[in-house]
């Protein structure tokens, strides 16, 4: 009926250069600059920073340039455009 | 009513989707594939406690890390609606050429269904082909 489709459903391509976050299995969690990929989602990013969550504080440290393997990855969303907010949801219900 | 036709029906609507490790994510549905990786754009995510929240403008979530959608009822209205509507077009379809001599599967014992010519090497017998 529809066929498998062959194109990526991301176009990393409009994140190239932009800040972007990254999440892994595992919980690690990283943000860095774009700078190339493939279509496997393995990413190259630069400016690397991985959040760390120990014992509830949040911690950062500095990975630099970085190659990020693609089948690890679980979340990606452009850093721009984020942001933490109060429970949106209270006001709905 | 399969879950990836539900979910390619899904495309621009509103969803929930919960990773495995109880972290949820409410936007609305840009793409998706057929390994259920999905694209989702204004999306408000919300901690696996429950105690925190994010807005995202867009965000890009592994199939193999999702453990369900949750989609609006109204879909499945929607998408039964159109299999009908598919399986009439289709049977009209195929009743116009059905006495023509190209027809497939129906008539003419020919075995293999694909236009192979018997004893030629074998070639292209299983799976949906490319299509060339």
């Amino acid at each position: 009926m529809d066929k498998p489709k062959r194109e990526a459903i991301l176009d990393l391509a409009k994140y190239v250069n932009e800040r972007i976050r990254v999440k892994f299995t595992g919980g690690r969690e990283v943000t860095g600059v774009l700078k190339g990929y493939d279509q496997l989602l393995n990413l190259v990013l630069d400016e690397v920073e991985e959040q760390l969550q120990t014992e509830g504080e949040l911690k950062t440290r500095s990975l630099g340039l970085v190659v990020l393997r693609g089948p690890t990855v679980t979340l990606l969303s452009p850093v721009d455009g984020w942001e933490e907010i109060a429970n949106p949801f209270v006001a709905q219900e | 009513m399969l879950p990836l036709s539900l979910l390619n029906a899904a495309q621009n609507k509103p969803m929930l989707v919960e990773l495995k490790n109880g972290e949820t994510f409410n936007g609305h549905l840009i793409n998706c594939d057929n390994f259920m990786n999905i694209t989702l754009r204004e999306v408000y995510q919300t901690s696996a406690e429950g105690d925190r929240f994010w807005k995202l403008k867009e965000c890009y979530i592994r199939g193999s890390t999702i453990k369900y959608l949750r989609v609006p009822d109204t879909l499945l209205d929607a998408v039964k609606e159109e299999q009908n509507r598919a399986r009439e077009a289709g049977r009209s379809a195929r009743g116009a050429h059905v006495s023509g001599a190209g027809a497939r599967g129906r008539g003419m014992p020919t075995r293999g269904g694909r236009g192979m010519v018997r004893g030629a090497p074998a070639r292209g017998g299983r799976g949906r082909g490319r299509g060339a």
